[in-house]
């Protein structure tokens, strides 16, 4: 089966070009199911595949495709890499991937670009296998490229509107700068080891034939990447903005897959971030900072797709803290069950905006408990799984994240724990402003309140079960259970750093992070439930912190001042002068001569052809002449 | 050889076909006979030549190995979607079954400069390759610039082949032999103390060769012919017959000529300094699409000698291969949809291809796809084709020559592009599509994808000779 690997993005391909040609002549019942089954059978085989790599003995497994580039010493075979790794995102991508397609089917319902949704989505679906299935750099690199093409397409989706086409803009032009950070970090690879497939790359590294300084280039090189496409400061501005998209695309792309392919990047490249401490520190520091920083923005937002925006920010945070740590299995472990709820909170949330006709802001909502009876208790449990509330999938991974983040350094640990509080908190907030109380929009509205369809109350239910559930896969070791997952990703992670915490500090450390949180949700309660606060409807009723804050700490403004408009002014500079009359200049007078020496030779061309046979005559003597003499 | 056999066994056919009155099935039999020619052709792959030759009879004149075998794949490949391109020059001129015939011979001859080992089957492979290109040149009977094209292919023809004689004999008088490879091996033993009218008459073959493949200043005949000819004919000359004319440039070149490289190889950089700069200088200024595809075969073909005058033995085979394909059917695309707007518009200017984009999508995107190949734009065949040479000829002391290569190319993308420019940018009074029947579409559209798929996995045709 494994040789089989090829399926698995194969059908997602076929899918798109079905959808992509013949799409708009097919019905919408077919675009959809084309759409949809294509997963499905990806997501099959994948299953398969999973099954037959936990049964063998053998852990990695390279399924040469084709040789595909071999310029001078770069050879690129085009192969694919089948270890616990990329299995394990397989099942992420494609399985919550099928989901989402099938809750597609009924949200975009009413929109004329449905085959068009699906083209993209298929699309999307592809290249983020290729992105992780690639067995070197450059195809991770195509991948990469290819769903940060899709990002745009989905992100701009409803191209009509100036304000979405600018973020889909936005979103790939500041991922640009991280694609650039990686692109260089590949170049910088083969250069170093004179391959970028990875196997060869990681031994080379491990026997240490680099330098150290290369070696933290390389690292951080790549992790600027990974800052583009997991949006961590200073890149991740474009994230919030790109809600612009249909709400399935944010659960799919700005939440579950995509945006944690700077994670995958990081884990799969483990060793070089082991190998240098610098590099390190410098990913959980960014990511801690990126934790709380969004976090607290995610407190005052009132649009229910931003707050989740901001917590995806957060919670990406949170898994580069764990990859700074060390704890490469804890921060996959925490993508999977972040996966989960995140899709299902999104897909809550789009379900909500779906029978609240399009409002987004939490402020017009309010008592949808009863309309929306699925919606309400599915996103219950994606709530309280995001806030760390034992059993449910979040608290796991969180804990686990927490407590090796606490080993290695404690200030980090304590900011990594108020941005637990914060989004305790916050989810809370966005949970009862829309689910209690009283209802606060139009009459028409309320006149309107539905629980959505099947199709998408479906995925809604398996997903809150996936995320209720999910933290099986990684239970604490001192708990005596067994962790699953950091065993199952071990073969692949180079150097590992055993635990040195005793169990009594993990149960204190447990303790409090979930007190912490009881305490959070028991304020949100207290605010928004018992006493009905409501944040403030206008921007003027605001304090100065608060307008700060829910401003986005007019980050996006520092940007435009600090860097957009030198930019410009330097751009315009440049073309006023060195375009218009240099560039130019040289460019028309070349044109110029070509064509009055082309007028010239062109005289040759007489059609006589006793001048023909004189030329080649001439040319023959003279060929002879200087040749032989 | 066996490919040989039954393309010449078909030429022959056609001409009993005349006689015995089943000239409709002609067509058909040629396409299937060019299929199993293809077929047989490689089941002749990796034969051990140190187990003897498999046919004595022909005294180890004519050796099919891997590069013989690999170009006249190519040949006989090209040769397929041009019959499929040519069908209509088949239905509507008298005389059909003469031109199938001479279309056949050329091929004979064309599969046989693949193969030769022979200085005597390399002049009767030109021979029999050329004197039925100048009568297809002349086809259009009633038509002037059709006879003068034939006439005047036929005088420069004839010229070119006394300098290829005159230089055979020369080089036979000096080593004794017309063997190719003993001819290699002497001049290796020599170093440099045959008498010297042996390196003139290499130079005097070195002229008639460039003549073949009309590299200035012997390309004069060249845009005079291929404007004159009916088009397809143009097709065809500027694909296989070039083709054909390369492998045997090669051969000679690489595997006869290759010790003496000093004595020649100053004369052809030359040449192909001159002809990058006169073709492109001139297509540049042409108003006709089919004028401006004849310049620019001039600079193909200067493209092509790089590679044979980095002298690189079996490495410079590979390169020139991928190139003769890539050209060939980015070619093929290009020439079968000038024919059909020609016959629509009624002439082959730029401007007849004005508002394409509009009125045949699919075309135009068609024709995108071949210009940017034979421009030299990456993703397309055409780059990988450009991208080889130029590897080969890195390692050598000619880099002036890339330099310029780089430069003249640039001034081909400007040409090239005014066919998209004027496909997408510029409107035509008329709205409706031009009319494009479904063989003609089908084949397009199959060697468009061609060139985007080879040039997605070159190695493909690289490794087939590695």
């Amino acid at each position: 089966m494994i040789k089989l690997i090829g399926l698995v993005p194969l059908f997602p391909l076929i899918g798109f070009l079905i959808n992509g040609f013949i799409g708009k002549k097919l019905s919408k019942g077919v675009s959809g199911a084309i759409g949809s089954f294509s997963i499905l059978a990806s997501f099959v085989v994948s299953l398969l595949i999973f099954i037959e790599l936990n049964g063998s003995a053998q852990k990695s497994h390279v399924v040469d495709l084709f040789s595909w580039i071999s310029s001078g010493n770069l050879q690129v075979p085009f192969s694919f890499l089948v270890d616990p790794l990329s299995a394990l995102f397989l099942l992420i991508i494609t399985g919550i991937g099928f989901l989402i397609h099938v809750y597609s089917v009924g949200y975009m319902h009413e929109d004329e670009g449905f085959s068009r949704f699906f083209t993209y989505l298929n699309l999307f679906v592809f290249f983020m296998l290729l992105l992780v299935l690639g067995n070197n750099y450059l195809i991770m690199f195509v991948g990469w490229e290819g769903v940060g093409l899709c990002s745009y397409l989905l992100i701009g989706f409803w191209f009509k509107n100036t304000a979405y086409n600018n973020a889909a803009k936005k979103a790939f032009v500041i991922n640009r700068i991280g694609d650039l950070g990686f692109l260089l970090g590949i170049i910088l690879i083969f250069f170093t080891f004179n391959t970028i497939s990875y196997g060869e790359v990681f031994k080379l590294a491990n026997t240490g034939i680099a330098a150290q300084g290369t070696i933290t280039a390389i690292a951080l090189l790549l992790f600027i990447g990974a800052m583009g496409k997991s949006a961590q400061i200073p890149l991740y501005t474009w994230l919030p903005d790109a809600m612009a998209g249909p709400t399935p695309v944010s659960a799919l792309i700005h939440a579950a897959t995509m945006v944690t392919a700077g994670i995958y990047m990081i884990v799969r490249s483990n060793i070089f971030y082991s190998m240098s401490d610098v590099a390190s520190e410098t990913v959980a520091v960014v990511g801690a900072a990126t934790a709380l920083f969004a976090a607290t923005i995610g407190m005052v937002q009132t649009d229910i797709k931003k707050v989740l925006a901001y917590s995806t920010v957060s919670q990406l945070g949170l898994m580069f803290l764990a990859l700074g740590a060390g704890a490469y299995s804890s921060a996959v472990f925490h993508v999977a069950t972040h996966a989960f709820f995140k899709a299902l909170l999104f897909l809550g949330a789009g379900s909500v905006i779906h029978a609240m006709g399009g409002e987004q802001d939490i402020r017009k909502m309010g008592a949808l408990k009863k309309a929306l009876p699925v919606t309400f208790f599915t996103m219950a449990i994606g709530t309280i799984a995001i806030s760390g509330i034992p059993p449910f999938s979040g608290f796991f991974s969180k804990d686990e994240i927490l407590a090796h983040v606490y080993e290695e350094n404690k200030l980090l640990w304590f900011i990594g724990s108020v941005t637990s509080m914060l989004t305790a908190f916050y989810m809370f907030r966005m949970f009862y402003l829309t689910f209690f109380g009283k209802f606060r929009g139009t009459h028409e509205q309320e006149h309107h309140l539905h629980e959505s369809p099947k199709s998408m109350t479906v995925p809604l239910i398996v997903l809150a079960i996936l995320a209720a559930l999910g933290g099986v896969m990684g239970l604490p070791e001192f708990w005596g259970t067994h962790n699953w997952i950091a065993d199952y990703l071990s073969p692949l992670i180079y150097r590992k750093n055993p635990s040195i915490l005793s169990h009594e500090t993990e149960w204190v450390l447990m303790g409090l992070a979930v007190a912490a949180a009881a305490v959070s949700i028991y304020t949100a309660y207290n605010v928004y439930r018992k006493n009905n606060i409501l944040p403030a409807a206008k921007e003027e009723d605001m304090g100065g912190a608060e307008r700060f804050v829910y401003h986005k700490y007019k980050v996006d403004e520092f940007y435009e001042a600090v860097i957009t408009k030198p930019l410009n002014l330097i751009s315009e500079a440049f073309y006023k002068f060195f375009d218009l009359k240099i560039v130019d200049g040289i460019v028309n007078g070349t044109g110029q001569a070509v064509n009055w020496f082309s007028e010239l030779i062109r005289k040759l061309q007489t059609g006589n052809i006793g001048f023909y046979i004189l030329a080649m005559v001439a040319g023959i003597v003279a060929i002879l002449f200087t040749s032989l003499f | 050889m066996k490919g040989l056999f039954i393309v010449s066994g078909l030429g022959i056919l056609a001409m009993l076909a005349e006689i015995f009155k089943f000239k409709k099935l002609v067509y058909p039999l040629v396409l299937i006979g060019l299929i199993a020619a293809y077929a047989v052709n490689f089941t002749e792959w990796n034969f051990d030549w140190s187990q003897g030759n498999p046919y004595p009879l022909f005294a180890n004149m004519i050796r099919f190995d891997n590069p013989a075998l690999a170009f006249s794949g190519v040949i006989l490949a090209v040769a397929f979607f041009w019959f499929i391109f040519a069908n209509d020059y088949f239905k509507n001129e008298t005389n059909i079954t003469d031109h199938f015939a001479l279309v056949l011979f050329t091929l004979t001859g064309a599969l046989m400069l693949t193969a030769y080992q022979n200085m005597v089957t390399l002049f009767l492979g030109i021979e029999i390759m050329s004197i039925p290109l100048y009568v297809l040149a002349a086809s259009r009977k009633n038509d002037m610039s059709s006879n003068e094209a034939g006439f005047k292919y036929l005088i420069m023809g004839s010229f070119a082949t006394g300098f290829l004689l005159f230089g055979i004999a020369l080089v036979y008088g000096a080593t004794g032999t017309f063997d190719i490879s003993l001819i290699s091996a002497k001049i290796a033993a020599a170093h440099g103390a045959l008498p010297i009218f042996c390196y003139a008459g290499i130079l005097l073959m070195l002229v008639a060769m460039c003549f073949k493949v009309s590299a200035a200043p012997f390309h004069f005949w060249a845009p005079d012919v291929y404007q004159g000819s009916p088009t397809v004919i143009t097709a065809f000359m500027s694909t296989i017959v070039k083709t054909a004319a390369f492998a045997a440039f090669m051969r000679l070149f690489l595997f006869g000529f290759g010790p003496a490289h000093d004595k020649w190889a100053t004369g052809l950089s030359v040449i192909i300094a001159l002809s990058l700069v006169i073709s492109n200088i001139t297509a540049a200024a042409q108003t006709s699409v089919k004028r401006m595809l004849a310049y620019s075969s001039i600079s193909h073909a200067a493209f092509m000698l790089m590679a044979i005058l980095a002298n690189n033995g079996d490495m410079s085979v590979p390169p020139i291969l991928y190139y003769t394909f890539a050209y060939s059917i980015g070619s093929i695309t290009a020439f079968a949809i000038l024919y059909a707007i020609s016959k629509s518009e009624g002439h082959d200017g730029f401007d007849a291809f004005n508002g394409l984009g509009k009125r045949n999508p699919l075309i135009a995107a068609c024709m995108v796809i071949a210009m940017l190949s034979l421009a030299g734009i990456p993703i397309t065949a055409g780059f990988f084709a450009k991208y080889y040479i130029f590897t080969t000829l890195m390692a050598t002391t000619y880099k002036w020559l890339l330099i310029l290569a780089v430069l003249t190319s640039a001034v081909g993308v400007y040409y090239y592009f005014k066919v998209i420019i004027a496909m997408y940018f510029k409107s035509s009074a008329k709205s409706e599509a031009v009319a494009f029947d479904s063989t003609t579409t089908a084949l397009v559209v199959i060697t468009s994808l061609l060139t985007l798929a080879i040039g997605f996995v070159p190695n493909f045709i690289i490794d087939m000779l590695r």
